[in-house]
C-alpha cells in the first residue's frame, strides 16, 4: 500500500470549447432575436438549418455511439409531424403546445419498432429500418382520418400574425438544439458518454466492463427518435402541410448519412460542419437538381474512401480542438 | 468458512451455434485459489471462460457463482455479481486514454471505488508506468503496458472472481515475468483467479491447481506442483503422445 496522498483534479474545458461555447451561446441568442432583425426567408432557412442538424445529431447518436445504423428515422418524423397537425387542427390543441405532446408518437413507435429490430445487426438492422418505415408510410396512406395520401394542412395557424409565428418557431428551434445538441453533449459528458465510447468501439469488451449494452442501445433509439420527431414536427409545421411522401420521405435518411458522413461520425462537431456544407450546397446548387445530387453522394463516397473521419477528422489532424470536448483529462499531483 | 466454491461448472456444455466445443465440463475454485486451464489451440479454453462469463449462451444451472446457478447470465451482470474478465486480444478501447479505459470499469462496477479492494493509486503503484501513462491513449502504450491497463481495468470491477485469457500472449518474457508476478498479490486479496495460458511451465508456476484440456474435456486434474510433466503432456496433447 502507499503512504503518499495525491491531489487529483479531472479537467475537460479547453480553451477552444470555451470559444465554442461563447459562440453558441451568442448564435442561439442571434436566433431567438431573429424576428425582430432578421427577414421571413432568413428565419425559415434558420428553421431548416436548426432541423437538420438536429435530425443529423440523432442520427450520429445512433449510428456514431450505439452502432445502429438506421435509414428508417423518417418514420419518427412522419409520425410526430402527423399528431402534431391531428391534435392541432382535429382537437384544438394549442399548435406551440401540441408540438411537445406530438413526441408522444416517435417514443410510442420506437419502442416495439426497438423490440422487433434488436437482433438485427449491421445492414440487417438497417433494412428493418427502412421495411418498418415504409409500413408507416403505408399505413397513413390509407387512413382517411389524416385524409390518406393527400395529406393535411395546418390551417389554425392562421390565427397567428406572422410575427408571432415567427417568435413560436424561433423558440421551438432554440429548444430543438438545446434538448438534441445541448443534450448530446451533456449525455456524452456523462458516465453513459463514456460507456457509449466504449459500446461503439468494442460492445463486447464493454459489456465485459459492466455496460448494459442492450439497455443502453434501447435508451438511444428512443431518445434518438424523440429527438428526430421534435425536429420533424418542427419543420413540418413551418411548412404547414404534411403528405405522407413528405413526412416519411427516405430523403431524411440520406441526409442524415451526407451530414454525419462528410463532417465527421462520432462528434457533435462533425454534424455542425456537415449540416453546414448540406445547407450551403442545397441552396447554392439546389437548382441543378439530380446533377447537384449525384455531386453530393460523390462527396460522401469520397469522403468514406479517403477521409473516414469526415471534415472535423481532416480539422482533428491539425491538433486537437474540440468545440465539444467530452474526454477527461486527470490531473495527479503528488502532496509532499 | 463455507466448502461451497465461490464458482463452479457442472457438466458445462457449449459452443457456437451448431458447433459443440466443450463436453461436459466440471471445474471448482475456491474464494484467493489460483487455477490454471492449460491445452493446446483449440482445446476450448477461451470457449469454456466466455460461457462462464455469459458470453455463450449456457443453461441456467450449469455455472454455479458461490452455490447460485448463473449460467446464461449477460456478461455485464457478471460483472455486478463479482467476475470479470481479462478477455483475449485486451480489447482495450482505442481512442481513449489509459484514465477513460478504467474509467469505463469503474462506472460500471460491482463496488464503488473506494468501498472495495481495488483503487486506481493501488494498482498505479502495482504496475507504476501506468501512473505516467495515464493520460495517453491507449494505442501509445506498449502490448505490456496495454495488458497492464486490461488487467487493472478488470480489477477496478472489484471481482471475486478474476478471468484471465491468454494474458501472456503476444508479449516478451520479461514483461510476461513482472505481468506474473502481480497475481499473488491479486489472490491475496481474497479474489480467486482462472488462468487460461498456453505455457504449461508459466502456468503451473503461477497456480495452485491444474486443469488440463483436450478437444472440450477435461483430461487431467489436480495440484499443479504434484503433476509431473509427463502426466501434462500426455492430457495436453492425448494419451498417445504421453512420454514414456
Amino acid at each position: 500500500m502507499t503512504s503518499k496522498t495525491h491531489h487529483t483534479e479531472v479537467v475537460r474545458a479547453t480553451r477552444s470549447s470555451r470559444i465554442a461555447m461563447t459562440l453558441c451561446l451568442a448564435l442561439l441568442l442571434a436566433l431567438i432575436a431573429m424576428p425582430w432583425w432578421a427577414s421571413s426567408g432568413n428565419i425559415r432557412w434558420a428553421i431548416e438549418l436548426s432541423c437538420y442538424i438536429a435530425i443529423a445529431q440523432m442520427w450520429n447518436l445512433l449510428a456514431g455511439y450505439a452502432g445502429l445504423v438506421s435509414v428508417g428515422q423518417q418514420a419518427f418524423i412522419g409520425v410526430s409531424g402527423y399528431l402534431l397537425f391531428v391534435l392541432a387542427q382535429n382537437f384544438g390543441v394549442n399548435p406551440f403546445v401540441a408540438v411537445l405532446l406530438s413526441l408522444i408518437a416517435p417514443a410510442i413507435l420506437a419502442v416495439p419498432t426497438y423490440l422487433l429490430l434488436r437482433r438485427l445487426d449491421g445492414p440487417y438492422f438497417a433494412i428493418g429500418t427502412w421495411v418498418v418505415a415504409e409500413a408507416v408510410r403505408l399505413a397513413t396512406s390509407n387512413i382517411d382520418y389524416v385524409n390518406a395520401g393527400a395529406g393535411l394542412t395546418l390551417r389554425v395557424m392562421t390565427q397567428y400574425s406572422q410575427h408571432e409565428r415567427e417568435v413560436g418557431f424561433v423558440l421551438l428551434c432554440a429548444l430543438l438544439l438545446l434538448t438534441t445538441i445541448g443534450g448530446s453533449y451533456w449525455l456524452l459528458r456523462s458516465r453513459i458518454g463514456l460507456a457509449l465510447t466504449a459500446m461503439r468501439d468494442n460492445p463486447v469488451a464493454a459489456a465485459s466492463q459492466g455496460v448494459n449494452v442492450g439497455r443502453l442501445r434501447f435508451y438511444i433509439f428512443i431518445a434518438a427518435a424523440v429527438g428526430t420527431g421534435f425536429a420533424g414536427a418542427i419543420y413540418y409545421m413551418a411548412q404547414l402541410r404534411i403528405t405522407p411522401s413528405a413526412g416519411f420521405d427516405p430523403f431524411w435518411g440520406s441526409m442524415s448519412i451526407f451530414i454525419v458522413m462528410v463532417g465527421g461520425i462520432g462528434a457533435i462537431e462533425g454534424v455542425l460542419i456537415g449540416a453546414l456544407i448540406y445547407f450551403l450546397a442545397d441552396r447554392l446548387f439546389g437548382e441543378f437538381g439530380s446533377a447537384y445530387l449525384i455531386v453530393l453522394g460523390l462527396l460522401t463516397l469520397v469522403i468514406a474512401l479517403y477521409a473516414r473521419g469526415g471534415v472535423w477528422g481532416l480539422l482533428q489532424k491539425w491538433g486537437d480542438h474540440a468545440w465539444f470536448p467530452v474526454r477527461r483529462k486527470l490531473i495527479v499531483e503528488e502532496n509532499p | 468458512m463455507s466448502d461451497t466454491p465461490i464458482l463452479s461448472t457442472h457438466g458445462l456444455t457449449g459452443g457456437y451455434g451448431d458447433f459443440q466445443a466443450l463436453f461436459g465440463i466440471d471445474m471448482h475454485i475456491d474464494a484467493g485459489e489460483v487455477v490454471a486451464l492449460i491445452g493446446a489451440n483449440g482445446a476450448g479454453k477461451s470457449t469454456f471462460l466466455k460461457s462462464i462469463f455469459g458470453l455463450l449462451p449456457v443453461d441456467r444451472d450449469m455455472v454455479k457463482f458461490e452455490g447460485n446457478p448463473v449460467g446464461g447470465t449477460p456478461a455485464h451482470m457478471m460483472v455486478r455479481r463479482g467476475i470479470a474478465m481479462v478477455p483475449e486480444g485486451r480489447r482495450l478501447f482505442v481512442g481513449m486514454t489509459v484514465e477513460e479505459n478504467l474509467r469505463i470499469a469503474i462506472d460500471n462496477a460491482r463496488l464503488p471505488e473506494g468501498e472495495g479492494p481495488w483503487t486506481r493509486e493501488h494498482l498505479f503503484d502495482l504496475f507504476p508506468i501506468l501512473r505516467e501513462k495515464r493520460r495517453q491513449p491507449i494505442e501509445d502504450l506498449s502490448g505490456g503496458q496495454q495488458q497492464m491497463v486490461a488487467i487493472s481495468r478488470a480489477l477496478l470491477c472489484q471481482p471475486k472472481v478474476l478471468l484471465c485469457d491468454e494474458i501472456s500472449l503476444g508479449l516478451a518474457p520479461k514483461v510476461i515475468r513482472e505481468i506474473y508476478e502481480i497475481l499473488p498479490e491479486i489472490s491475496a486479496f481474497g479474489t480467486a483467479i482462472v488462468l487460461v495460458e498456453q505455457d504449461v511451465g508459466l502456468a503451473r508456476e503461477a497456480s495452485n491447481r491444474l486443469y488440463c484440456m483436450l478437444e472440450g474435456r477435461i483430461t487431467l486434474t489436480g495440484v499443479s506442483q504434484d503433476i509431473s510433466r509427463d502426466a501434462i503432456a500426455a492430457a495436453y496433447f492425448g494419451a498417445s503422445h504421453a512420454v514414456a
